[in-house]
């Protein structure tokens, strides 16, 4: 429930907030500046310097309160600076500058409140350090808020209080963030070593900070990685019809809500960031489950920690139809254990399951496992299998292309049908994401060099949702910018989480083709790039840098025979539906594009004859997808980087030219 | 009748909110930004800002995952 806009009385000035937000918020809103020590606008506020007093009444009652940690309340009046609100401030501000005569911040404050001289104050406590620690607390705070630690803290009471880290000493887990010297306004805590020596090291901090910054107070209320990582979109896909079910047929189940995040967070998270893969990184988005029973391989009856679940897991498992968490997190433990790829170990299976089902194979072939979807036992034997080298498990390590290829040339079923259900491209199983609906997405997935992995493009919202990239130029230009983007962060060994795993409060203020891009993390990431190297980067250069490389990747992909057209053309399950029992479950959908696109009446159609026109369209519109992006990225209609884009992009080596197209 | 994102188009009533709309799209994402027109509509406003009849609504939804 969003909060209630309420009004309230500022220095007689009626200013409108919402309901139970902090006092401070609405002063300086209404362009009132107040004097303030302890506060930060992006830490918790905790009222210990109490500069920032205000007199309220409520009901007829009057009494000071600390702004920055008091919410308003309907019928509020609020005055900034009565007689007795300065009166309480004078005598604070020549407490603290006795105490911190030399400190230009407490010097600032007081001077603010009407004070020049703290003399009456002065005792043994006073400091004349110029960057004395005046105990505002904001690196405690920092430490905490913005990086999870909490390697400093206070010690003492009354006038003995002081900053220490745990037994006074310095504590090796202190990762060396920064975020405390950042925040301290005195420079009691200062930066005395930047290692890898960047050319601008403060730059690099203050964007960084603002990713701090941002993961302290929105994701909380945006996509909660802290809380549940990337598991946070099991529930999303489902509601949109995107969760992969019974090995793509499906794009939601009614038993979603068994797997999804809140159930993973309330039985199952017990740390954050246990893969520390981003030393320091505020948003520690990866989570492990500590002492899981097995029940089943080798470790049996072990308690053993779990990397995750993360999101694919969890739609690797209802792809294969598991709606069990414990299956999920054992399942989860057992690939990573014996470095099987969860994605397609998940794909693959779901495949298999589909083809079992189908008549395609049989329990002749698997060795007598009953491999039909949701058949969580009979997957882990499969996997253990696996794991020894033996039975169906072998067969099914080979991998989607592998199966569907002997599966034909050994006459078993349709092979059209084998062809189309098989969700691999270029020999890679697809991750997790229904792209049935979204033309963008399945070119993103299906051009993709590596094959159908969804970390060069995710277009689905952009295109099936919010219908922003409605022609095929669009789409191109977002087949364009988007695997460039996102190829740009592996060229750096950036995170790719923080670009759009958190959005500025304000992202909202540019137009939708430009939010999608948000572009205050794009420029986060330029900063990043200029305060390390020093050289200014904008989305040009961004791009270049990136159309280098990913023009070689595809060279790459030409020499080893996967970068062409007939690669880059995705099984029918990923453009529409296969099955009969598939059309009908989305009959309204297929139906309603058969008559506002196509303008055929269904009623009129049998269902044979509504899935061959619907199907020949899909195809179809497949085809010219890629002949825009294609032609957007400067290859040839077979998808082969041409020479005249090597040479305007500076790689026309003669080994790479020889690959090139004309 | 209304408009959202030039892709579906829901039947008007009388006092239909932009929450009904997002109820109705069953759009329940976390990164929403909804304009009526050119207006920028706050979450604190989704159920008591009306719709009007003929109005193109857009709900634009920021793509995070992936
Ligand atoms: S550098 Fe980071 S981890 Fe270390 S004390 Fe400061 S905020 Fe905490
Ligand atoms: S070290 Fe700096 S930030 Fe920390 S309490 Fe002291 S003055 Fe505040
Ligand atoms: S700023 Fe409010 S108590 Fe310090």
């Amino acid at each position: 429930m969003a909060p209630e806009k309420i009004d309230i009385t500022i220095n007689d000035k009626k200013v409108t907030v919402l309901e139970d937000s902090m006092l401070i918020k609405a002063v300086i809103g209404a362009g009132i500046a107040l004097p303030t020590l302890c506060y930060h606008k992006d830490l918790t506020p905790n009222g210990t310097c109490r500069l920032c007093v205000c007199e309220i009444e409520i009901k007829g009652k009057k009494r000071l309160v600390t702004a920055c940690n008091y919410p308003v309340r309907q019928e509020m009046t609020v005055w900034t600076s009565s007689e007795r609100v300065q009166k309480h401030r004078k005598l604070l501000a020549q407490m603290y500058l006795g105490r911190w005569p030399n400190v230009p911040v407490i010097q600032d404050v007081a001077r603010r409140c009407g004070v020049t001289d703290g003399a009456a104050f002065a005792s043994d406590l006073t400091d004349p350090n110029p960057k004395a620690c005046i105990l505002c607390g904001h690196c405690v705070k920092a430490c905490d808020e913005f990086i999870q630690e909490r390697i400093l803290d206070f010690a003492g009471r009354g006038i003995l209080r002081h900053l220490t880290m745990p037994f006074g000493e310095s504590d090796p887990h202190c990762i060396g963030c920064t975020s405390c010297a950042h925040v301290c306004p005195t420079g009691a805590i200062q930066i005395i070593d930047d290692t890898n020596h960047p050319v601008d090291p403060d730059m690099i901090r203050r964007h960084g900070m603002k990713v701090n910054a941002e993961m302290a107070t929105l994701d909380k209320n945006q996509c909660c990685m802290r809380e549940v990582g990337t598991a946070n979109i099991v529930e999303v896909m489902d509601r949109y019809d995107l969760l992969p079910v019974h090995n793509y047929k499906f794009g939601q189940h009614p038993d979603t809500y068994k797997v999804d995040s809140q159930v993973l967070r309330k039985k199952y998270f017990t740390q954050n960031n246990p893969d520390a893969c981003w030393f320091g990184c505020s948003m520690s988005c990866a989570k492990a489950v500590d002492g899981f029973e097995l029940k089943t391989g080798p470790y049996k009856g072990h308690r053993v920690t779990v990397d995750g679940p993360e999101y694919e897991t969890v739609g690797a498992c209802t792809n294969m139809g598991c709606f069990d968490p414990d299956f999920i997190v054992e399942f989860n433990f057992y690939c990573d254990t014996y470095g099987i790829d969860i994605i397609s170990a998940g794909t693959g299976m779901a495949f298999v399951m589909e083809c079992f089902e189908a008549g395609v194979i049989t329990t002749a072939d698997t060795g007598g496992l009953e491999l039909r979807f949701g058949a969580c036992d009979e997957v882990l034997e499969c996997i253990h299998q696996m794991s020894r080298g033996e039975g169906f498990g072998v067969e099914v390590g080979q991998g989607v292309r592998q199966l569907k290829e002997k599966w034909i040339r050994e006459g078993r079923g349709d092979a059209q049908f084998i062809r189309d259900i098989g969700m691999e491209v270029k020999g890679l199983e697809y991750s997790e994401y229904v792209p049935k609906e979204s033309l963008a997405q399945q070119a993103g997935y299906a051009m993709a060099v590596k094959g159908p992995q969804h970390d060069e493009a995710w277009l689905i919202f952009m295109d099936m949702v919010n219908n922003q990239i409605p022609s095929f130029e669009d789409k191109a230009e977002a087949l364009y910018y988007f695997p460039l983007w996102r190829t740009w962060f592996g060229l750096h060994g950036l995170c790719k989480i923080v670009w759009n795993d958190v959005a500025p409060a304000d992202n909202k203020k540019y137009a939708p083709q430009q939010a999608a891009k948000i572009p205050e993390h794009v420029d986060n990431y330029f900063k990043f790039f200029e305060g390390m190297t020093g050289e200014k980067l904008d989305e040009e250069k961004m791009l270049a840098q990136s159309a280098r490389v990913h023009n070689l990747q595809r060279l790459m992909s030409v020499l080893f025979g996967f970068g062409t057209r007939a690669e880059d053309t995705p099984p029918y399950r990923s453009l529409g539906p296969v099955t009969e029992e598939e059309y009908l479950s989305r009959a309204e959908r297929y139906d309603g594009q058969l008559r506002s696109v196509l303008g055929l009446d269904p009623e009129k159609m049998t269902l044979d004859e509504k899935r061959a026109t619907l199907r020949t369209h899909r195809e179809s519109q497949y085809q010219k997808v890629m002949d825009a992006a294609y032609a957007r990225r400067g290859w040839s209609q077979n998808g082969i980087p041409t020479k005249a884009r090597l040479r305007e992009l500076g790689i026309d080596l003669p080994e790479l030219l020889a690959l090139a197209a004309d | 009748m209304i408009r959202v994102n030039n892709l579906h188009d829901i039947p008007w009533r009388e006092g239909l909110t932009v929450q009904d709309v997002l109820d109705h799209l069953k759009y329940s994402y976390a990164l929403i930004t909804v304009t009526l027109g050119d207006e920028l509509v706050e979450p604190e406003r989704y159920a008591d800002t009306s719709v009007p009849d003929g109005c193109a609504m857009t709900v634009f939804h920021l793509a995070h995952g992936g």
